[in-house]
């Protein structure tokens, strides 16, 4: 028919352009010529889909993404974790509750645990697989024990993953080597899929008349007829339309990649290349992280049941899914089973065995994608420094982060739960959050929430709101003027009452306090745990602005600081990130410790590539630094942070400091106990007021987080050159422990009041202080 | 050379009897998380919903006394004399660490010290070593501030801050500062 209509056509027309000649030698010629032509075409596109081939095979085969680790949780007598917090993080790195005797499980019976470990490549070497029983009792490991495997007294599980940074393509894979895959998988997938994957040179004319056969006689597609090579190949370079040239090219390159590779590599790549499954924008390819996703455990551990639902999953990997389809996952893993039995690759009992046993899918991915939004922030600008965004989407590094996750979830709780709590109406709505955990004594960054709604992948608050850090300052201005013990001590009078400050070009500055009342002369420590803005300013204008200045600087703070008196009262604007790091200083007694979020990089094969090492900077004298912390500790006790309370064991001891910028626009609080350093901040993102305080907003927020986590007191070691005093701050005088108003006080060396009062009031030796000429 | 060699000697006698001491003065109070209603609730992710009471059977009850409670403490801020002392868990970190050491790797032996650090963030020992392992690698500023860091929590301990002492003067004379080398001496020698 549709040879007919040109060929009547050409016949209407040809008569009068030659009417001798036949159409046979012309036809020919075109046939020959085009046929020529043709296979010109042809050999120029095989060399062309052959380049394809090589260059895609030869160079790097995979994009592999990197993987971003938490900190390993570390078990040993006196770790301090609770029960369910213990259990939480097992199943966050993939184990399982079961008898606790197989790799990845874990049994628990009140506060008892036996927990077998995989083992895992760390960047300083291989921790064992051991079997390991501890109780944990009162928040605490006790017991510990290593039952089988290599004796220690302290054991790193495998860390949890928790963030990836992907190829653009958002393929996710682990890659495996054919040594490594357990022996029945390849077997399995060529009984499966290709039965004579070793025989054919990349297609099997004979499978796919078999194929078609099968199909035409079931009226459906049953059968692929497709060779692993040819599956491969259109996974790999070609798109998913069903054409004929298509069809074409597959074959042509499926023997172009049998004529170029081993049988071995191509099973390789296979084996790493196919599909299995989808986790949001994230495609899961390849056999070993499929193995992960869907049992929570690595290949080399899958039992039979598991291998033959995998290799069934091949077929289907959405229609088979385990997860949403279970019945269908298992009908189809009997089918491959029974295959398997055909093939003899297991025996009937075991088969039989096997077919009895659930799906053992874990019911969720062990790892989720975005778990901690505003943490990988962090992670992935701190790598930024170092290493090159293409590196980190296709090199297959391991980022071994600081991240605790047990941290990490009582700060998102502290802040969705307390949010939800604060302010009324339009205003709570508005609310938005932000908080950093730190472990005090090494910088390492535990935690990060960015807002609200810690899974919100958007604005990050706690980098990049700055915002005025207002009363936060003090503790600075006091240091630096305690740093001069012979002008200042903690119970130096200083005077709280209103002052004008008139500027050159004829600005007037007048600072107030927030209750708008005045107090006269009041102890420094008092000055400092109540807040009062009055004598603050006074001693920091006393001191200097330009010192308090080198004060910020020194403790870590890089962001422009303004010389403008009102930088006293904190209009500096800071993010949560930057204040933690200038609060580390004051929590480990003058000692800058950069806050880190990344300890090691490892390559794909754990070679370290770098390491982040703990640093500690002496900034501030440890004597002056110690009576700040004085302050806070009384802060707490019984000034603007009394309320954490409320909430927090009276036994755990803090200190901290609040800070409230103009009408509640920015609501702060940052303290610290003998673990961990942690701020908050609560506030609008149009910066619009609120009804709050630091000890209304920002301060529930801290407390809530600080109640919810074991940890160790506040208790500073008295440095050189302090003793406590009992001292009459009123009097300016030494006195008995159980005298009226006695305070007992850390003093430097040097700076002690030189007269002493009785209890009955006198005072024992006349001598003029050498503090009262100063506030003359 | 003659500096290391001083350096090891110091701390060495810093650590004998690293076990024996096992309970300084003013260890830090470990407070439990408070009531469970301030625990937060298991995230939704989780999935671990057979979370069984906390009942104890009499085989796995374990066999510590009652921890003594600390008093309801007055409300006045808290301090104390010395640091923590060392629990074996990083005893253990510390005795690979110096393994480490005596082959010469030092990188590795900084990566074990971190690691026992963490565990042990308040103890005077763990900073010393640290130094130690960074006057190994040749990083004097680095080895003077660990020591500072371990002399602020060595508090009363006198075999402590003698050793810090020492330690600080060998690094200050390695880095030419003589006469702070000579008052940390003195320092030493005074206790």
């Amino acid at each position: 028919m549709k040879k007919s209509t040109p060929s009547s056509k050409r016949n209407r027309k040809t008569p009068r352009k030659s009417p001798r000649n036949g159409r046979r030698p012309w036809f020919w010629r075109f046939v020959f010529r085009a046929s020529a032509i043709g296979l010109v075409l042809l050999a120029g596109w095989t060399v062309y889909l052959d380049a394809v081939i090589t260059s895609r095979f030869e160079g790097r085969r995979f994009e592999v993404p990197s993987r971003v680790y938490a900190r390993p949780l570390e078990l040993y007598d006196g770790a301090s974790i609770s029960a369910s917090a213990l259990e939480r993080e097992l199943e966050l790195s993939g184990f399982r509750k079961g008898d606790g005797s197989r790799a990845g499980t874990y049994q628990r019976s009140g506060g008892r645990f036996v927990i077998s470990t995989r083992g895992f490549l760390f960047p300083d070497g291989q921790e064992p697989r051991r079997r390991l029983a501890l109780t944990v009792y009162r928040d605490r490991v006790e017991n510990f024990s290593v039952l089988s495997g290599e004796a220690s007294p302290i054991v790193r599980l495998e860390p949890a993953q928790i963030g990836g940074i992907y190829p653009s393509h958002k393929e996710d894979r682990i890659l495996v080597q054919l040594e490594e895959v357990p022996a029945l998988l390849p077997t399995t997938l060529m009984a499966v899929e290709d039965r004579n994957f070793f025989d054919h040179a990349g297609i099997a004319p004979l499978s796919i008349a078999r194929a078609m056969l099968a199909n035409i006689r079931a009226g459906e597609i049953v059968q692929g007829g497709s060779t692993l090579t040819q599956q491969l190949v259109k996974n790999f370079f070609l798109t998913r339309d069903q054409t004929l040239v298509r069809k074409g090219n597959e074959a042509l390159m499926s023997l172009l990649l049998e004529l170029h590779y081993e049988k071995g590599d191509i099973l390789e790549t296979y084996l790493n290349e196919v599909y299995l499954g989808q986790a949001g924008t994230r495609s899961i390819n390849g056999f070993g992280l499929a193995s992960q996703f869907y049992f929570g455990e690595s290949l080399r551990d899958l039992q039979e049941h598991q291998i033959a639902l995998l290799v069934g999953m091949v077929k289907g990997p959405s229609y088979y899914n385990p997860r949403r389809h279970p019945e269908r996952a298992t009908k189809r893993r009997n089918l491959v089973l029974s295959e398997m039995e055909e093939a003899g690759l297991i025996d009937s009992v075991r088969a039989a065995k096997a077919r009895g046993k659930p799906l053992g899918v874990s019911a969720r991915p062990s790892y989720s994608e975005n778990r901690y939004p505003a943490y990988i922030d962090l992670v992935r600008r701190h790598l930024a420094r170092d290493y090159r965004e293409e590196d980190l989407r296709s090199e297959g590094l391991r980022i071994f982060t600081t991240l605790n996750p047990a941290i990490q979830n009582a700060a998102e709780y502290a802040v969705t739960d307390t949010l939800g709590r604060l302010a009324s109406g339009e205003t709570r709505k508005a609310l938005e959050a932000a908080m950093v955990v730190t472990a005090k004594d090494s910088g390492e960054v535990l935690a990060l929430v960015g807002g609200r709604d810690p899974q919100y992948a958007g604005f990050n608050r706690a980098l990049d709101a700055n915002r005025p850090i207002g009363s936060l300052i003090k503790p600075f201005i006091y240091l630096a003027a305690l740093e001069q013990p012979e002008r200042y001590t903690l119970i130096t009078p200083v005077l709280d009452k209103s002052f004008t400050l008139e500027f050159d070009d004829g600005r007037r500055w007048q600072p107030k306090n927030y209750d708008k009342t005045e107090r006269g002369e009041v102890p420094l420590h008092e000055a400092l745990s109540q807040s009062y803005n009055l004598p603050a300013v006074r001693v920091g204008l006393d001191i200097g602005v330009d010192v308090v200045k080198d004060t910020l600087q020194a403790f870590g703070v890089t962001s422009s600081i303004s010389e403008y008196p009102s930088m006293l009262l904190g209009s500096v604007t800071m993010n949560p990130v930057t204040v933690a790091q200038m609060y580390q200083g004051l929590a480990t007694s003058g000692f800058n410790t950069p806050l880190r979020t990344i300890r090691e990089v490892t390559d794909a094969g754990g070679e370290a590539l770098s390491r982040y090492s703990l640093e500690v900077d002496q900034v501030a004298d440890p004597a002056a630094v110690h009576l700040v912390q004085y302050a806070m500790q009384e802060t707490m006790q019984e000034g603007t942070g009394k309320s954490a309370y409320y909430t927090v064991p009276r036994e755990l001891t803090l200190a901290g400091k609040t800070g409230t910028t103009d009408d509640g626009r920015d609501s702060w609080f940052a303290g610290f106990s003998g673990d961990l350093l942690a701020v908050s901040w609560v506030g609008r993102d149009d910066n619009g007021p609120t009804s709050l305080t630091g000890a209304s907003g920002a301060l529930p927020v801290w407390s809530r987080f600080m109640a919810q986590v074991p940890q160790h007191s506040f208790s500073p070691v008295v440095p050189d050159g302090v003793q406590y005093q009992w001292v009459n701050a009123e009097r300016q005088a030494l006195t008995k422990e159980h005298c009226n108003g006695a305070r007992l006080v850390p003093l430097i060396s040097g700076s002690e009041p030189t007269q002493t009062v009785s209890c009955s009031g006198n005072l024992q030796r006349q001598i003029e202080g050498w503090f009262e000429g100063l506030f003359r | 050379m003659n500096t290391r060699f001083l350096i090891y000697s110091a701390t060495a006698a810093a650590f004998l009897g690293l076990a024996g001491c096992a309970s300084a003065p003013g260890e830090s109070i470990y407070v439990p998380a408070g009531s469970s209603r301030a625990e937060a609730p298991e995230p939704p992710e989780a999935s671990s919903k057979d979370d069984k009471p906390r009942v104890w059977r009499k085989s796995e009850q374990p066999e510590v006394s009652e921890p003594a409670e600390p008093a309801p403490r007055s409300s006045s801020p808290s301090y104390r004399d010395a640091g923590d002392s060392l629990s074996p868990a990083a005893i253990s970190l510390i005795r690979e660490a110096d393994n480490l050491l005596a082959q010469g790797d030092a990188p590795a032996a900084i990566a074990r010290l971190e690691r026992a650090q963490r565990i042990a963030p308040r103890s005077a020992e763990v900073y010393f070593k640290l130094s130690e392992a960074y006057v190994a690698s040749d990083q004097l500023g680095t080895a003077e501030q660990f020591t500072l860091k371990g002399l602020s929590l060595a508090g009363s301990n006198a075999r402590l801050q003698r050793s810090g002492w020492l330690l600080l003067a060998d690094i200050r004379r390695a880095r030419g500062n003589v006469a702070g080398a000579d008052q940390a001496e003195a320092r030493a020698a005074n206790l």
